[in-house]
């Protein structure tokens, strides 16, 4: 039997040295700058007048009322100020545990904390705090030690009528639930008299999703994305790095590692063939599998304005089930099994998840005035006869 | 970028590649003998390359000589149609 607690992740591994990427490469800014091209940067600046959800949730269009983008307001909050007065730490593994409870408290599903690897600091900043004296383009100078990593779940059955109106609200307020607590928790390290900054939804200095895995909140995905054991991704990630003395946590091993080498439920359902069937690559330093984020982005422009956010993989991976004691003893099994003999396990519980929670999981729901039942297919070409189908109907990828 | 649809798919018209396009950017009718990829609409997901029985698409930059036209030959079936 194996410890869960592992001295280094495997799901990735530091192959070489690691370049500091600048916030101005991720998506986001590229997309806004027009390098994903002008359809799409008009798409992302449009579509804030689609859909009341959309614009209470923010997320990048310019043409919502920042003040009823309660995004907009926590991205521009100045930080106050860190108490002189500082409360002295005798036992940072009991400080660990009261600041992991009190984020739970304010309102955090998991934390974990580590140690700030400056390898995950941006080098610079794409939007920077307006009220902060902060410029796109200005150096990031992040010196604190720890990395607190908190986790919010989102809803399993709303997610799980990924592309629709319905999903994108879910994910939308979990963007929002995450920022609060964030807050919450920054602002009390600085009353306890110690230097500490929030990274959270639209105003990230730090990569959230290793920090997460080194915290031990779980295992880097084929897909990119943090799996927890109980939640699979469905978590949106926060961060508060400090000073404030802290124990830190352990990666940990929940199987994430082999089980991504053979359920590939993500690559066959990706719908832009973003997610790879093949091995790692090393890139930047890093061994992992790498996702095509662009065509990611770019698959959002094939969404007819019914939604923003994709999510298919999120629900299709095989950790992202409902609370419930099988899940928990599938997962443990895995963990439980000695490394080799884990395939002998995880190729039958595939089957079964395919059998039980089909090959592209998918719900349709009623909620409110929004009905993601698949809609009939009209071709915009004209004379174009050859049969469209919906994405609940379109043939899994293979390779 | 895009990707092209070649020679190789004339008279041959698997749909194979439709079943997977996730922007729905293929088209064609009874009367055309061969499938058209819309590079407006195309995201260069790759996704119609495996799903293509004939092999016969490739990214524009990666068109075979001899099929080079049919980058210009996709493009202007859609010339008149948006």
């Amino acid at each position: 039997m194996l410890k869960s607690k592992q001295a280094s992740p495997r799901s990735y591994r530091i192959a070489g040295p690691q370049r500091r990427i600048d916030e101005r490469e991720t998506p986001h800014p590229r997309v806004d700058r027009g390098e994903l091209g002008e359809k799409l940067r008009k798409w992302r600046k449009s579509r804030m007048d689609v859909d009341p959800f959309r614009r209470v949730f923010g997320g990048g269009g310019n043409e919502e009322d920042s003040y009823n983008s309660l995004y907009d307001i926590y991205r521009n909050l100045p930080e106050g100020r860190v108490n002189p007065v500082k409360t002295p730490v005798a036992d940072p593994e009991r400080m660990a545990r009261n600041i992991k409870e009190i984020a739970r408290f304010f309102g955090a599903d998991v934390v974990g904390i580590t140690h700030l690897d400056q390898a995950y600091v941006y080098s610079h900043r794409a939007r920077g705090n307006a009220a902060a004296g902060e410029k796109p383009g200005d150096p990031i100078d992040l010196p604190h030690r720890y990395a607190i990593c908190l986790g919010f779940e989102s809803d399993y059955e709303k997610f799980l009528t990924n592309n629709s109106r319905i999903s994108d609200a879910e994910y939308g307020l979990g963007n929002i639930n995450s920022l609060q607590p964030t807050f919450l928790l920054a602002a009390y390290i600085r009353e306890m008299g110690y230097p500490a900054r929030t990274h959270g939804y639209g105003r990230f200095e730090v990569n959230p999703i290793p920090l997460a895995v080194n915290a031990g909140l779980g295992e880097l995905g084929r897909h990119g994305m943090l799996i927890h054991e109980e939640y699979g991704s469905r978590l949106h990630l926060s961060v508060v790095t400090t000073d404030l003395p802290l124990a830190v946590d352990k990666p940990v091993d929940i199987g994430v590692e082999d089980v991504c080498k053979y359920c590939m439920k993500c690559a066959r359902t990706c719908p832009s063939h973003s997610i790879p069937f093949g091995g790692k690559e090393i890139h930047n330093g890093v061994e992992r599998y790498r996702i095509n984020v662009d065509t990611c982005y770019k698959a959002r422009l094939g969404s007819r304005g019914e939604w923003g956010n994709c999510v298919i993989c999120v629900s299709s991976c095989c950790y992202n089930k409902p609370k419930a004691w099988w899940h928990t003893l599938a997962v443990k099994a895995i963990q439980w099994t000695p490394i080799p003999l884990r395939p002998l396990l995880i190729r039958p519980l595939l089957v079964i998840d395919d059998l039980f929670w089909g090959k592209r999981p998918w719900k349709h729901m009623k909620w409110l005035d929004y009905d993601n039942a698949p809609r009939k297919m009209v071709c915009t070409i004209p004379g174009c006869n050859v049969k469209h189908v919906n994405l609940q109907h379109k043939k899994l990828h293979t390779a | 970028m895009t990707y092209v649809i070649t020679e190789p798919c004339i008279d041959v018209k698997d749909t194979g590649c439709i079943d997977v396009c996730p922007m729905d950017c293929i088209h064609g009718t009874d009367n055309d003998r061969m499938l058209y990829i819309d590079p407006e609409d195309c995201i260069d997901c790759a996704a119609c390359v495996p799903a293509c029985p004939a092999n016969a698409i490739f990214a524009d930059s990666e068109v075979p000589e001899q099929w080079r036209q049919y980058a210009q030959i996709n493009a202007d079936y859609f010339r008149d149609k948006k």
